[in-house]
């Protein structure tokens, strides 16, 4: 997803994020508590190993890698989410304030989207197809739920130095394109919170490999599969 | 009327006491069948809980069919490669798959809609009702059920896809040990169909709802279903129901005049949107206490013991017949007769004495218009003309033992009534002796009667007629004392005796004067 276009004839910065198979997806983890009353019955499937059953975010949209340069940008243009399969597309969101967002209802049944604590973003119907627009209206951290959909929850964080952001692929590899020489940061953003350190890059007119981003360690009392 | 009036008291109480039982029980049937209601409907809860989950489990059962399904496993895996436009030829195989596989599931286990959704949550391929969700990039993996299927696990949810959805979901592996291909899911949709097929395996009344709305109903045959469509009038209210908001399950609430229900929230994404079932049963208060008349069907009326009510009934009537057979019918009947042998001539005045109670009142008074109607037409006076209607039967011969035993008083003093005057009222205009000093009345220590006592035996003979219901007016003293002159001296004449001794008696209910010859 690029946000802004920074250079025609810039290079690259590719990179990577790892241990973000220890990052837990809160809407998931809250539903396997039995106490959410959320299913009459979990059971694990036995063949699948222990590794594969930690509830890790689909990162390719749930982890965001952020470009930052040294000064604020200007808003960029609409960037359009999909509403639809019991998330949004994507989940985290990192845009420049005043940035408009457009929610996109892909579902055939109605969303009822809205902003947690923010009066400007109440509770309004979404029909199926229909859109529904909202600006950030500034730096922080803003949750987006939907009324019609509990396990639906997305969150969008202004940040004014922002000059472009991506997502990984399912590996964690991600690369933003003709990027223009000269120093920035990249920071990945997970559930709204910055996740693991920020990588500085200084860039000249040649691409440019963004060491690999430790977004998650391991518990220290262990982790559990399930 | 003694009995009568005992009787219908008797009626009176045992009415009441009837209606005091039956509000008794009115109330009693009422608590106990509250009480048996709620734990029917306790357990109609409980078992369609059970039932709902050993559907889901059923149902997850079935998905191994997909799951292991070689097809399936092998495009999900290669479409997991790509975050692409999905291969066309991967849907098609997955579909075909997954209709082939669908067939061999029991109808009343089908599931309205399959889904197949690689590692990231897209759905590769789907068959039956997959409107649901629009054909934009559709995916499945925000739902928890969905991730946790990726991840290794099988498990069920409640999902409102614009309807309410019941749902499970497991991982679709390509080789043991590794990670999951992808997922398969397979939904449900919760409408009177699958409302039906609850309603059979558990017996009972079910309503699902969500937002407020009832959204499918079936009950057993027999019962009511369209009642259940008032659980929406009382959806606002249970949310205010604490064992509701924090057991999942709310108390026996009463909707309307016959229906109870509890409503239970469904498991899963549901149950935080206020979907969930009620199970409703039809009770049957006992509003008043003819209210049992109306919840008696045929079997309650056939184990009445009719002999014992239809018993106690004509006995009470039988009774209450006979009491008034022996107080009402018989007097009216003696006192007919009496009527008709005073019409007939056969008497010319009728004896108070042989009647009771206000039979006796009214033969002295129908005596005292006979003696008005014949004195105002020129007649004569009945009364002063008959000295046996005055002074009563005289004995024909003096008693022989009033001769015995001199000084004694009667000897058959027994029968005479000495009523002492001081006793009797004379709140009526009686008639009085003259006023002159007269004797006290005669006592039974005197043993010679003169004359000077008669205004004594007067009064005392006023007093008895009137206590025998008889007429007094135009009763006086000097009629009566030349009665007992003539009578005084024919005695004297006819026995040789000194002296007469009249006495009061009562003789078949009617004052009478007994005269005793004393010889000194």
């Amino acid at each position: 997803m690029s946000l802004t276009s920074i250079g025609a004839l810039g290079a690259r910065v590719v990179g990577s994020i790892s241990g973000y198979i220890h990052l837990e997806n809160p809407v998931w983890v809250e539903s396997k508590d039995p106490k959410s009353r959320s299913y009459t019955f979990r059971e694990m499937v036995p063949t699948v190993p222990a590794q594969y059953r930690k509830l890790s975010p689909y990162i390719p949209k749930e982890v965001a890698i952020g470009l930052f340069g040294t000064e604020a940008q200007k808003p960029g243009a609409p960037i359009t989410v999909r509403v639809g399969g019991g998330r949004t597309t994507p989940v985290m969101l990192v845009a420049p304030p005043g940035t408009k967002i457009v929610f996109h209802n892909v579902d055939s049944f109605e969303h009822r989207l809205y902003g947690v604590g923010m009066k400007e973003f109440g509770p309004s119907n979404t029909g199926r197809g229909a859109k529904r627009e909202w600006t950030i209206p500034a730096a922080g951290t803003f949750e987006i739920r939907d009324e019609l959909a509990p396990s639906l929850r997305m969150w969008v964080r202004g940040e004014p130095n922002l000059m472009e952001a991506t997502y990984p692929n399912a590996k964690g590899e991600y690369s933003f394109q003709n990027v223009a020489p000269g120093e920035y940061e990249v920071q990945a953003f997970f559930s709204g919170e910055k996740v693991g350190p920020a990588a500085r890059v200084k860039l000249a007119n040649r691409d440019v490999g963004v060491p690999p981003i430790v977004v998650a360690t391991p518990k220290k009392d262990g982790e559990k599969s399930d | 009327m003694l009995l009568s009036r005992f009787w219908y008291a008797i009626i009176g109480i045992a009415l009441g006491a009837s209606l005091f039982l039956l509000s008794l029980a009115a109330s009693i049937h009422n608590r106990a069948m509250r009480r048996v209601l709620g734990e029917g409907l306790s357990a109609d809860s409980q078992v369609v809980s059970a039932v709902l989950k050993d559907d889901a489990r059923t149902r997850a059962a079935h998905l191994i069919k997909f799951a292991v399904d070689g097809t399936i496993a092998k495009a999900l895996n290669q479409a997991s490669q790509s975050t692409g436009k999905i291969d066309p030829g991967h849907r098609d195989t997955i579909e075909k798959a997954l209709k082939k596989i669908s067939q061999d599931i029991p109808p009343d286990q089908a599931f309205d809609a399959v889904f197949a959704v690689d590692r990231g949550g897209r759905i590769i391929g789907a068959i039956g009702n997959v409107s649901t969700h629009g054909t934009e990039e559709p995916e499945l993996g925000g739902h928890p059920v969905v991730a946790d299927a990726l991840h290794g696990f099988v498990r069920d949810d409640t999902l409102v896809w614009g309807r309410l959805h019941r749902i499970v979901a497991r991982p679709v592996e390509l080789e043991a040990g590794g990670a999951p291909a992808g997922a398969v899911i397979g939904a449900r949709i919760i409408d009177d169909k699958f409302a039906r097929e609850l309603s059979a395996r558990s017996g009972a009344a079910i309503a699902f709802y969500v937002s407020g709305s009832r959204t499918a109903a079936a009950a057993p045959e027999g019962f009511p279903k369209t009642s259940l469509d008032q659980i929406v009038t009382d959806l606002d209210k249970v949310t205010q129901d604490p064992d509701y908001l924090e057991k999942g399950r709310s108390g026996i609430r009463e909707i309307g005049s016959d229906l109870a229900v509890q409503y239970t929230r469904l498991p899963g994404e549901a149950y935080s949107l206020g979907a969930g079932y009620a199970v409703g049963r039809v009770s049957t208060p006992v509003t008043s206490i003819f209210g049992f008349l109306d919840a008696a069907d045929d079997k309650d009326k056939e184990s009445v013991s009719w002999p014992l009510v239809l018993g106690v009934a004509f006995g009470a009537l039988a009774l209450g017949l006979i009491m008034s057979f022996l107080e009402h019918t018989v007097p009216l009947r003696k006192f007919a007769r009496e009527a008709t042998a005073l019409a007939t001539g056969k008497v010319d005045h009728l004896q108070p004495s042989k009647f009771r109670g206000v039979y006796r009142r009214i033969a002295s008074d129908l005596n005292d218009g006979i003696d008005k109607l014949a004195a105002a037409q020129g007649g004569v006076s009945r009364k002063a003309a008959d000295l046996g209607q005055v002074l009563g039967d005289l004995p024909a011969t003096p008693q022989m033992a009033a001769f015995a035993v001199p000084d004694s008083g009667p000897a058959d003093s027994a029968p005479a009534t000495t009523v002492p005057i001081s006793a009797l009222s004379t709140q009526r205009n009686l008639p009085t002796p003259p006023s002159r000093n007269l004797p006290n009345p005669p006592s039974r220590g005197k043993p010679v009667q003169s004359e000077e006592d008669w205004p004594g035996v007067f009064e005392q003979f006023v007093q008895t007629k009137i206590q025998c219901g008889e007429n007094v007016e135009g009763f006086t003293y000097e009629r009566f004392r030349e009665t007992l002159i003539r009578n005084r001296e024919a005695l004297v004449q006819q026995h040789g005796a000194q002296e007469v001794r009249f006495a009061v008696y009562v003789k078949d209910g009617r004052a009478a004067l007994k005269a005793s010859p004393v010889r000194s």
